[in-house]
């Protein structure tokens, strides 16, 4: 005979088989479980005033009949999906090793002294780590998108503009991964407004993207009344101001707050200023087809831009020039890259062209990008790359000098003249309508070979000089020295 | 029938407090705590987000180990030093060793974790100097202390069957897999290139897995703004997951203790 | 079929262990053990001989792949029997943060017992109660051997199960032990010792078992199974040869300073042949009866089985005349 041991089984696997059935419903919720798409955000105003964000299913979306832990924790606790491309082996096994939180906080008190001692490479890869083990902070996505966009770059030209298109992309994906606040869309227009500084039709994209999350503080939500002006959509940029100035009445009426009145009056003043500008600049006059005689922006004003590029060593390059306008407050932008930099369009680059976070930008191309202020009606400027190779490393054979000016970038008073969308501006030689569609900007471009600006070969002895045929010293003289030469930059209508 | 796993209970607590690997294991955690702050300091733009994300991954991270390092010896030892013989000699049975031994094991966890939240409050408090997002901040040590239970409950089950070692590595990597799955399965639900039969596993896997992450509700806690529904349904609903998980586990392990030759 | 006299009867009881090398092992073949109530019953083996195995399958700590057990009458697996019955195990370790006290505190709140005044008296029989304030990890093993017999006679103990009580301990902590055990038969508890050592168990047990390999190869009353001892007689004035011519079965001679020495079996006529030796002008200096030790009973015993492995962890001790 044998003895069997121990328990009776049955019903203990009965009681496992229980638990498992309970776990089962509770994991997975009975019914269709919402996705993290068919969510929308939606504001909601505490009881002190604060707003915060709410997810809410979508019309149309049912309604689970139970919702189960995993659909519920997806919405509310998920930290971001786990990223894994462009991470190193021992990153990945970082991020796959829990407590992503905190060693995202660590290694952001890192990457702090880093800042600290000025070790900026040493921060790119912890910033992009950063992210991938907490997608969710915000701060961390926004300090490492300016910090690449705008502080990456050599220390004392911050010239070097091949990190932008790494610091949009690290935007986008910031604003990918917290879709539910406006920060990083906030951000992410403003460095098309106010870097970039160009191309403002992404900027206001960006900023309306923003204005659509109901957390956005209000002072920031003003600000893309600046980005329709300069976008040429001056109309809109009243419209809105107006509408702005609406809500921001009611709520200094709701709660006389000081922060909730100071937002009403300066909206009230932008407005004011607004109407008198788009009366001065005939903005009304021109939609009416009134004659613009007795506006400040009839007759068009010739800028008469020169300009005269000396290398004056190697890797080093001196910009004179000339600009009629008399008040300070333009900067005309430089631009020297390789002829053959990939994704470049005229004056600058398209920018956007990546979604991937790539901290390593092309390292064999150059693009330096440099604004000229002009100060009595001259700018010169001297440009030296010589002391960082990595930044510009001119390892192409032909190179591209450009020089760019649009109105939509001048400050207000600058604008009185020319207006929003370049109106009132003009330049006998180097006008143009082509490189920004529809719109009047100053352009010009020269190319330059690698010999000349690195002085060699044929160059080590002779100074290349390139200048428009228009260009005058500053005592009024035509340019001529007989120690170097001259090469004319081509312009259609000089002469 | 309860007086007897109450007794085990007691005396696992007596003997585990007394542990000085877990001794240590806790001070490195309570100065961890401390110094946080300090370190929180450097980052001035981020700062209250660094300093809960750090104190709240400590607390986690203390209490998985001390979770670990407790359970998987409990039950070994108890054979190798003999002491199991004359427990089971008395009128106990082996389920209600195994549950005494449990319990025992959770109500030391849980006074080390409370031990190390009143420091966080208290460190938190002190550098902040804000009690009103202490109420929030206290949420998640509740709820690891649930997820440390569960995987106590997983460290004892695979000790009723498996060396201290290898027990080790199995739960510390069940509990890794847990709290990493529920992000990935997520990706892998809403990607289109998924095939089917994939997204039918993960969904097993989904609900085989002791779900780890279903208690890591630190990140809005961290990143504040979002606003949690039905905040107190969910972690009932975790809380009630958690207990059936544990439940389930102890009553296998029942089964396999109860036929284990010791 | 219950034999209610025993107080353990086991029938055929066999637990077997599958290892890779060898197969199916016996650990425990067949066995057919009875104790009575009320004695020490000594169950004897080298180590690995199936002793602690026998005693946990008795605790139903593990159970038995054939046969049967009885413990006080109850089927082994019935948990019921564990309110009258204890053991101690071989070299036990008590949880080292506790004081003597709180240890019988915690083993008595198994049973649902919480008695103040018991647990004293129990530190007092087993002369702790000094030291009962004392964590465990100060005790000496003496100490934490006598403190497990006390936690073993918290229930008040029908049947008492210790295993190798007296092992790795000094004379004098055997002493004690042993005092102990007979003070337990006293109180009419039936008293189970699994040893290897003995000369205790010859000096307190009434009945043995030894078991080899798993088999038991012999059982009964201490007295019985020693019967069949020797005696040495020394003659004076009778020659070797004489005693040699004398026929006796299975003996010795040898002359020695001052006489000669006969070395016989018990079962000899010892006395005619003193009257032989006497009317032979002999003289008899001395006769001692060399009782049979138990050491020679169990070498026997666990060497007429194949167990060369057994033989190595015995240590054979030079028979002394008593």
């Amino acid at each position: 005979m044998s003895m069997t041991s121990g328990i009776n089984r049955t019903p203990l696997i009965g009681a496992i088989v229980g638990c498992a059935l309970g776990i089962f419903v509770l994991q997975n919720g009975i019914g269709n479980q919402p996705t993290g798409k068919q969510y929308e955000s939606i504001s909601e105003t505490l009881k002190n005033g604060n707003t915060r964000t709410v997810k809410k299913l979508k019309s149309g979306v049912a309604t689970p009949a139970f919702q189960g832990i995993s659909s519920s924790w997806q919405r509310d606790f998920n930290q971001g999906t786990v990223e894994t491309q462009g991470l190193s082996p021992d990153q990945l096994l970082f991020a796959l090793a829990g407590f992503r939180e905190m060693i995202a906080g660590i290694l952001w008190v890192r990457a702090d002294s880093f800042f600290d001692s000025g070790n900026y490479d040493a921060i790119l890869p912890i910033i992009r780590l950063v992210t991938v083990l907490d997608p969710k902070q915000i701060d961390v996505y926004a300090t490492g998108m300016w910090h690449i966009g705008y502080n990456f770059t050599d220390e004392e030209q911050r010239s070097d503009r091949r990190y932008i298109p790494s610091a949009l992309a690290l935007g986008k994906e910031g604003a990918r991964n917290n879709s539910l606040t406006y920060e990083m869309f906030f951000e992410t227009g403003w460095m098309w407004y106010h870097k970039i500084d160009d191309d403002y039709s992404n900027a206001v994209t960006w900023f309306e993207r923003a204005q659509e999350r109901p957390d956005m503080i209000p002072a920031r939500r003003n600000l893309i009344t600046n980005a329709y002006e300069r976008d040429g959509k001056v109309d809109k940029s009243l419209d809105t101001l107006f509408k702005l100035y609406e809500t921001a009445g009611k709520k200094a009426k709701e709660d006389a707050a000081f922060g909730n009145k100071q937002n009403r009056d300066t909206l009230e003043n932008k407005l004011d200023t607004t109407l008198v500008r788009m009366v001065q600049r005939g903005w009304f006059a021109g939609k009416d087809g009134r004659p613009l005689t007795g506006y400040d922006v009839n007759p068009p004003f010739d800028t008469g831009f020169s300009a005269k590029v000396t290398v004056t060593e190697a890797r080093v390059l001196r910009f004179e020039g000339t600009w009629n306008v008399l008040p300070v407050g333009t900067r005309i932008r430089a631009v020297l890259r390789d002829a053959d930099f990939p994704n470049a369009k005229p004056a600058g680059m398209e920018w956007d062209f990546s979604n991937d976070v790539n901290l390593d930008p092309p390292r064999d191309k150059t693009f330096m990008q440099e604004q000229l202020f002009v100060r009595n009606q001259r700018f010169n400027k001297k440009v030296d790359m010589s002391k960082d190779p990595t930044m510009y490393p001119f390892t192409s054979k032909d190179y591209v000098i450009e020089f760019y000016y649009n109105p939509r970038s001048a400050p207000p008073h600058i604008q009185d003249k020319f207006s929003w969308n370049g109106e009132g501006f003009t330049d006998k030689n180097f006008l143009n309508t082509q490189v920004r569609e529809g719109q009047r900007v100053m352009y010009t471009s020269v190319k330059i070979s690698k010999d000349q600006l690195l002085r060699r070969g044929d160059w080590r002895e002779k100074v290349p000089v390139i200048k428009t045929a228009n260009y005058l010293d500053k005592d009024g003289k035509a340019y001529n020295q007989a120690d170097q030469v001259t090469i004319d930059l081509p312009s259609l209508r000089a002469n | 029938m309860f007086r007897p796993i109450a007794s085990i209970a007691a005396t696992t607590v007596g003997e585990a407090i007394r542990r000085k690997v877990l001794l240590i294991i806790l001070l490195i955690g309570v100065l961890f705590l401390v110094v946080a702050p300090g370190l929180g300091m450097l980052s001035a733009r981020s700062e209250t987000t660094v300093l809960r994300g750090m104190m709240l991954g400590i607390i986690q991270l203390t209490s998985a180990v001390i979770a670990i390092v407790l359970t998987v010896y409990m039950i070994p030892n108890e054979i190798e030093r003999r002491t199991i013989y004359t427990i089971l000699s008395k009128p106990v049975q082996r389920w209600q060793f195994l549950v005494g031994k449990y319990f025992g094991a959770v109500s030391a966890l849980l006074m080390m974790m409370t031990l190390m939240t009143s420091v966080l409050v208290f460190t938190f408090w002190l550098q902040q100097r804000d009690a009103s997002a202490i109420p929030d901040l206290i949420k998640a040590p509740v709820m690891y202390f649930v997820q440390m239970s569960l995987l106590a409950a997983v460290a004892i089950f695979f000790s009723t069957f498996v060396s201290p070692l290898v027990n080790f590595f199995l739960s510390g990597g069940l509990y890794l897999l847990g709290s990493l799955f529920a992000p990935f399965f997520q990706t892998l639900q809403e990607s289109q290139g998924t095939p089917p039969a994939a997204k039918v596993f993960a969904q097993l896997i989904n609900t085989i897995l002791p779900n780890f992450a279903n208690y890591n509700i630190q990140n809005p806690i961290i990143n504040p703004g979002q606003q949690i529904q039905n905040e107190g349904s969910y972690y009932l609903q975790v809380t009630v997951y958690g207990v059936l998980y544990i439940a389930g586990l102890l009553v296998a392990g029942t089964i396999v203790f109860d036929r284990r030759e010791v | 079929m219950r034999p209610l006299a025993a107080a353990i009867e086991t029938k055929q009881l066999t637990k077997t262990y599958k290892s890779r090398i060898h197969g199916k092992i016996n650990v425990v073949d067949s066995l057919d053990l009875h104790v009575e109530e009320g004695e020490i019953f000594g169950f004897l083996g080298p180590n690995g001989a199936g002793k602690t195995t026998t005693i946990k399958m008795l605790l139903s700590i593990i159970y038995p792949d054939a046969g049967e057990g009885y413990v006080l009458g109850k089927e082994i697996g019935d948990m019921s029997v564990h309110r009258l019955i204890s053991y101690v195990p071989e070299r036990p370790y008590y949880y080292e943060h506790m004081t003597g006290l709180e240890l019988l505190k915690f083993y008595a709140s198994l049973f649902g017992i919480n008695d103040q005044a018991l647990f004293v008296r129990l530190l007092e029989k087993v002369n702790l109660h000094r030291d009962m304030s004392k964590t465990i990890s100060q005790y000496s093993k003496g100490m934490q051997q006598r403190v497990g017999l006390a936690q073993a006679l918290l229930n008040d103990p029908k049947l008492m199960f210790l295993d190798e009580p007296t092992g790795g301990l000094d004379p004098i902590a055997h002493r004690e032990i042993r005092d102990l055990i007979l003070s337990f038969r006293e109180e009419g508890r039936t008293v189970f010792i699994s040893s290897h050592e003995l000369s205790e168990v010859e000096l307190i047990c009434d009945r043995v078992a030894i078991i080899n390999k798993g088999v038991i190869a012999r059982q009964g009353k201490l007295t019985d199974l020693l019967r069949g001892g020797r005696v040495e007689v020394t003659f004076e004035g009778v020659t070797e040869q004489w005693l040699k011519d004398k026929g006796m079965r299975d003996s010795h001679v040898r002359t020695i300073a001052g006489g000669v020495l006969l070395d016989t079996t018990e079962e000899e006529d010892i006395n005619a042949l003193i009257d032989a030796a006497r009317s032979n002008s002999g003289r008899i200096v001395s006769i001692v009866p060399r009782r049979k030790r138990l050491e020679d009973l169990f070498i026997q015993t666990v060497t007429d089985a194949p167990a060369a492995a057994a033989k190595k962890t015995i240590t054979v001790e030079e028979s002394t005349s008593v």
